[in-house]
């Protein structure tokens, strides 16, 4: 799998349990990860954000038309292997990943909170990880004025 | 006798309308787990208030598959909680005396949180 994670800052432990799982997935072909300009934190809490854009392998398929209705040809179609949908039932069976938070045909949504308590403090703070997961080439779902 | 209540209408619709306080809409929108302004960048802003005055908060939720709602707890206001693609209205007397107030979305109050400020109005 070709890995891409120049725009990614390394934040996120479940997004490196997630890039780790698709190594499992045969039939992702590329993989791109990317932080999202939500991220932000204060005294409270940590919020992380990621962006994962998946692409899929792809295989040939001969399709059979008839060239002005009348000549029968065979042209070549690419398509993916694999869809979001796919995508989704194979990570759910993953022990570490298990099924997202939110599903749609164009995104897979996981969000991930746990208390953090670093040493000698008694509070510590809220960490919060929202990653979300596109086939690439598929528009991110932000308002315009992320971009 | 219509004829006067013609011509009293008249009169006196004018006032009724020039008398009644413009309600302000301010529309809030959530996404990626905190509150924005509509077309703001700043997340979770302060939200100033003229004392008196009347405002419709529009709150309209973006953020797929994570509920969310808004609530001025010291002033006993709150949305229903929303889904993803849904909208809700809070209208709010603001009081006459400045001060602030927190605004919460309820089951993120932890990182969606903000500050109403009352200042005194024109």
């Amino acid at each position: 799998m070709e890995l891409d994670t120049t725009n990614w800052s390394g934040e996120g432990a479940f997004t490196q349990t997630l890039i780790d799982s698709f190594q499992r997935v045969e039939q992702v072909a590329r993989l791109r990860v990317e932080d999202m300009p939500s991220s932000r934190s204060d005294a409270e809490y940590n919020f992380i954000s990621n962006e994962l854009f998946v692409g899929f392998c792809t295989r040939d398929r001969a399709v059979r038309a008839r060239l002005l209705g009348l000549l029968p040809v065979t042209r070549t179609v690419t398509e993916s292997v694999m869809t979001v949908t796919g995508l989704e039932r194979a990570l759910s069976e993953l022990e570490d990943v298990g099924p997202p938070d939110y599903a749609d045909e164009g995104m897979l949504q996981y969000l991930r909170t746990e208390r953090i308590v670093p040493p000698y403090q008694t509070r510590g703070y809220k960490l919060v990880e929202l990653v979300r997961v596109y086939e690439a080439g598929v528009r991110p779902r932000r308002t315009e004025t992320d971009d | 006798m219509a004829a006067v209540a013609v011509v009293s209408l008249v009169i006196l619709l004018p006032l009724t309308v020039s008398t009644r306080a413009a309600v302000r809409d301010i529309t809030l929108v959530t996404r990626d787990m905190a509150f924005y302004l509509e077309d703001g960048t700043v997340p979770n802003p302060t939200i100033r208030l003229d004392a008196g005055e009347e405002v419709r908060f529009i709150l309209r939720n973006l953020d797929s598959g994570i509920t969310h709602n808004l609530a001025i707890e010291g002033w006993e206001l709150e949305t229903a909680y929303l889904d993803g693609d849904a909208s809700a209205t809070l209208r709010v007397h603001v009081p006459k005396q400045p001060g602030s107030q927190t605004y919460v979305c309820v089951p993120h109050r932890g990182m969606m949180r903000g500050v109403i400020e009352v200042v005194a109005g024109d």
